[in-house]
């Protein structure tokens, strides 16, 4: 009698219609990039009503991709579950021999994104990014590029720097930092010669004085930021750090249609406008077919250079 | 009873030297990616490696020589109890929930602890768990796994 | 004076009762959350920050700063009381705290380290009120090399922690760099001992570990020794309250912790565990009852405790003046300061003097609403002594894996939790002491990718770790502090060494 009644509580909770609302997963520990997307997400998500009790769960470990793998396999289509991600996973997925990939979900948008920069300190002797490439031409070992962890966006920037200036991406001196915060300390403190991460890191330094911008890897100058792009230096290099929101493997057309139009609604609000502007993120929404398109020559791209580099066999 | 000790103490020594063992085959078999520093990702487990099998012979000789402090009497039954409460909660935490996975824990540990009577402590470690559940998750938004027991309270979450 | 305005205007606004009311509730629920095992002040903040979104700016700060502290003195207080540390800055501080609390000096215990958490933070926020702009330059010195042989006087320091045996204090050190060892390597993404284990691959997490090794160990011991009357925990004995003695043994301890801790919190990749682990070792060195250390020496949770509250505010020094967030609360105190408008930066003293001034004094602020809130509280925190055992460890051990849990809800975690306590169990059998097993695991990462960054720099050149005066002359006192008792063993003293170091554990 007892096992009956257990079992039937077991059978009922199954049978029971999953819960309304979403539940975002934020594959990383609390406080950084993808966590404050997820959270940012869960205010304007319930602010705007657009589901009123939401909730964030960080997944941490091994750049996103044991949230991922935990998400693909638990959630097979639950068109209530979301995971945040971003460029960072692509590399992390080719580069820790991921089982799951990002085509075992169903990414529905960038969100946002970022471009890189790369800086000197104000002490160093190189004035433009044609004297960092002179530099990092005649001696790569003694041109030291302070940036996030190995792999990741900064890596593979440098990576397709020295290879579009005619460098082995091999030879290159990268000094990885946990994070872009080490990483501005050791450039401040003309540690290394250069630093690389996204443009918002090093903004307020820049504006200070105390930092040298010398390129950015937009494909045209960034308002606000006094640079050139890469391209312009001749050097064939685009890349963005974006962010982007994914769904559950093996949804129905409608389910990816309703989601999709719940992820536009947020971004469309005024609220998440606001939050962007508050937290320096600029939005480079992007949905449907163009960001699938993106998404796989992001993909190409970064298995080549990982290759190049030496960290992918 | 010196010798019980010791077999205690070699089997320990015999631990660091396969923690070591398994750390120089692991290490074998990374690339040498030491780049300009010329300090690699195989380097500092080498060397903690050969340490830990100094370590290992150390633990030797000090086993030989009865170094070893007495250990202090212990009754099995009940740190067995607490590691199945640990395990139980493990497996069943996915399954059954935070609330009833914990419970038993809580059930569990003051059985090793001396209450023996289960019939009244996995209720009251239910209802414990279940009351620390629903001020985490529902307040404080922190995401526990929710059960049967869960969801039959907080059907709409 | 400019300065000295902004902070009385501060101030000010901060004492109105409204505020006060704001600081008292952050400060309750901060202590309330951080005393749970397992949760340390980054998941304490994350998880209370929205609380404070629904306020303005200046009740939001101040609220934000009484969580803050209230998250940080509530880890020390289970740390005492329990041997649970929920982080691994107040590890050292259950080294000898729960000595104390087990011989029925819980009380005193709890009030040095309320006392010195409020002074150390008294005087590291006027420290960064005055002086941020001229140590964040001192800060930005600190290279790969300087803080490698930084790591390296950590390292010899910190065997202060090992208790009577070289051996077994050794091979638990080399256990922890072991562990440490796990994971991706950052410097080169390689995979590192994980066995194609996904969970592994960002190594061992420090809090599970520390809360495994303590918190689980210490209840399997507890559970397996119960027939043993004798190790009967006595809740108090004596005064609740600090005594003339421990007054005139603990001052000292809590200003040398605090000019410790501040430096070491100021600096991007210090870390506040390293100043608990030297200050550790100063009181154990400069003690005139070395006896006492490892049986509840009031000097060993006097000054690491203040050392850990120093460093918290000196965390504060490169993220106002740099916009760097250096430890994890850190960067959820960025994200909860853009909610206000507010970005850190070099600019951000001239552009946003009332904010930034209206933080400083709400820390002030809440740190004493802290010490107001908290002493009355130590007669109740040490009665928690007196609930029986079963339903102690039972809560504790709810507790312990509800932290692990809302950290990360994987059985994974849970797998290596369970695994860890039984090691934690079987080392206390054989009398390994556990601190130094947990003190490798977290120090052994940050010394190598130090040493390898700053080898890649100089291009694989050794000698540039002694070419920098700094870097050379804390590797000089790093090779003193391990010679010097070496010769005195030498010249027939080692008697009087072996009775200094304390056994423990």
């Amino acid at each position: 009698m007892k096992h009956f009644v257990l079992a039937s509580m077991f059978a009922g909770a199954i049978a029971m219609p999953a819960m309304a609302d979403y539940t975002i997963i934020a594959p990383a520990n609390p406080g950084g990039g993808w966590d404050q997307t997820a959270r940012t997400m869960q205010t304007v998500l319930q602010e705007e009503g657009i589901s009123p009790s939401t909730q964030v769960q960080n997944v941490p470990g091994a750049g996103g991709t044991i949230g991922l793998a935990q998400f693909a396999s638990q959630n097979k289509g639950n068109a209530d579950a979301l995971i945040v991600g971003g460029y960072v996973m692509v590399g992390a997925i080719l580069t820790n021999n991921s089982p799951v990939s990002l085509k075992d979900v169903t990414p529905i948008a960038r969100l946002t994104g970022e471009y890189e920069a790369i800086v000197v300190p104000a002490a160093s002797p190189l004035k433009d990014i044609a004297g960092l490439i002179e530099a990092l031409k005649a001696d790569p070992g003694a041109v030291s590029w302070a940036g996030g962890s190995a792999g990741g966006t900064d890596h593979i920037a440098v990576g397709l720097i020295a290879k579009a200036a005619g460098v082995d991406p091999t030879k290159i001196n990268y000094i990885a930092y946990s994070g872009g915060g080490e990483a501005l300390a050791a450039i401040l403190g003309n540690q290394v010669t250069a630093g690389i991460s996204s443009l918002g890191e090093f903004d307020a330094q820049i504006k200070a004085g105390t930092l040298r911008l010398l390129a950015v890897s937009a494909p045209e100058r960034i308002e606000g930021a006094d640079a050139p792009t890469l391209k312009e230096a001749g050097l064939d290099v685009e890349l963005q750090n974006w962010r982007m929101v994914a769904a559950a493997p093996g949804l129905s057309d409608e389910q990816k249609a309703k989601v999709t139009a719940d992820v536009e609604k947020m971004v469309k609000s005024e609220n998440w406008q606001k939050q962007l502007a508050d937290k320096g993120w600029s939005d480079t929404y992007l949905s449907g077919a163009d960001f699938d398109a993106q998404l796989e020559k992001d993909v190409t791209s970064t298995e080549a250079i990982l290759k190049d580099i030496g960290l992918v066999k | 009873m010196p010798r019980r000790r010791d077999t205690a103490a070699l089997v320990i020594a015999a631990g660091l030297a396969l923690v070591a063992g398994v750390m120089l085959w692991d290490s074998a078999r990374l690339a040498d990616l030491g780049g300009y520093s010329g300090v690699g990702p195989a380097s500092v487990p080498r060397v903690v490696a050969y340490c830990l099998l100094g370590l290992a012979v150390w633990t030797v000789v000090a086993a030989l020589k009865g170094d070893f402090p007495a250990r202090p009497q212990q009754n099995v039954p009940p740190v067995l109890w607490i590691i199945a409460g640990l395990a139980a909660q493990l497996v069943l935490l996915h399954v059954a929930g935070f609330s009833i996975a914990t419970g038993i824990l809580f059930a569990f540990t003051a059985r090793a602890f001396g209450k023996t009577n289960l019939a009244k402590t996995l209720p009251i470690g239910i209802v414990f768990a279940f009351v620390v559940w629903m001020v985490f998750s529902q307040l404080l938004m922190l995401h526990l796994p929710p059960g049967p027991l869960e969801h039959l309270i907080f059907r709409q979450g | 004076m400019g300065a000295f305005d902004f902070l009385l205007q501060g101030l000010a606004t901060a004492a109105e009762p409204m505020m006060l009311l704001y600081a008292l509730i952050g400060v309750t629920l901060g202590t309330a959350v951080g005393v749970l095992p397992g949760i340390g002040p980054a998941l304490t903040v994350a998880l209370l920050l929205p609380v404070t979104y629904r306020l303005d700016a200046a009740g939001s700060l101040i609220m934000f700063a009484g969580i803050y502290y209230g998250g940080m003195y509530g880890g020390s207080t289970t740390s005492i009381l329990l041997n649970t540390p929920g982080e691994s800055a107040s590890i050292i501080t259950a080294l000898e705290g729960n000595k104390m609390a087990r011989k029925g000096r819980g009380g005193p215990a709890l009030a040095t380290a309320a006392i010195g958490s409020f002074i150390a933070g008294l005087i590291a926020t006027l420290l960064l009120a005055f002086l941020a702009p001229s140590i964040v330059k001192v800060a930005l010195v600190f290279g790969p090399r300087e803080y490698f042989a930084l790591m390296v006087l950590a390292f010899v320091t910190v065997s202060a922690a090992f208790g009577d045996s070289a051996l077994r204090g050794l091979t638990s050190l080399f256990l922890g760099l072991a562990l440490a060892c796990v994971g991706i390597d950052q410097l080169t993404g390689q995979a590192r001992l994980s066995f194609g284990v996904p969970e592994l691959l960002d190594g061992i997490e420090v809090t599970t570990m520390a809360v495994a090794m303590f918190a689980v160990g210490e209840a399997l011991f507890i559970a397996g020794q119960r027939n043993h009357q004798e190790d009967e925990v006595t809740a108090v004995k004596g005064s609740v309250w600090m005594s003339r003695r421990d007054w005139a043994r603990s001052w000292k301890p809590w200003l040398r912790g605090t000019f410790i801790g501040f430096p070491i919190g100021a600096m991007p990749a210090g870390g506040a565990e390293i100043g608990t682990f030297l200050s550790y070792a100063t009181e154990k060195k400069l003690t005139k009852h070395p006896e006492e250390f490892g049986n509840g020496a009031i000097e060993g949770v006097a000054g690491p405790e203040a050392a850990n509250n120093a460093s918290a505010a000196g965390t504060l020094v490169p993220l106002l003046t740099l916009g760097l967030p250096t430890s994890a609360t850190a960067a959820i105190m960025l994200a909860g300061f853009q909610q206000f408008g507010l970005q850190p930066g070099p600019l951000l003293f001239a552009t946003n003097p009332t904010l930034v001034w209206g933080l400083i004094a709400s820390l002030l602020i809440a740190n004493a609403m802290l010490l107001v809130l908290n002493l009355p509280m130590i007669g109740l925190w040490v009665k928690l002594l007196t609930v029986p055992k079963p339903w102690l460890y039972a809560g504790i051990l709810l507790f312990a894996t509800l932290g692990t849990i809302g950290a990360n809800p994987s059985s994974f975690e849970l797998g290596m939790l369970l695994g860890f306590g039984v090691l934690g169990y079987v080392m206390r059998l054989f009398g390994y002491p556990i601190a130094p097993i947990v003190v490798g695991l977290i120090l052994g990462p940050m010394a190598e990718q130090q040493l390898r960054r700053a080898l890649a720099i100089s291009q694989g050149d050794w000698t540039t770790l002694v070419h920098s005066p700094i870097a050379a002359v804390l590797l000089g006192i790093a090779a003193l502090a391990l010679i010097v008792p070496l010769i005195l063993r030498a010249r027939g003293k080692g008697q009087v060494l072996s009775q200094l170091a304390g056994d423990e554990d």
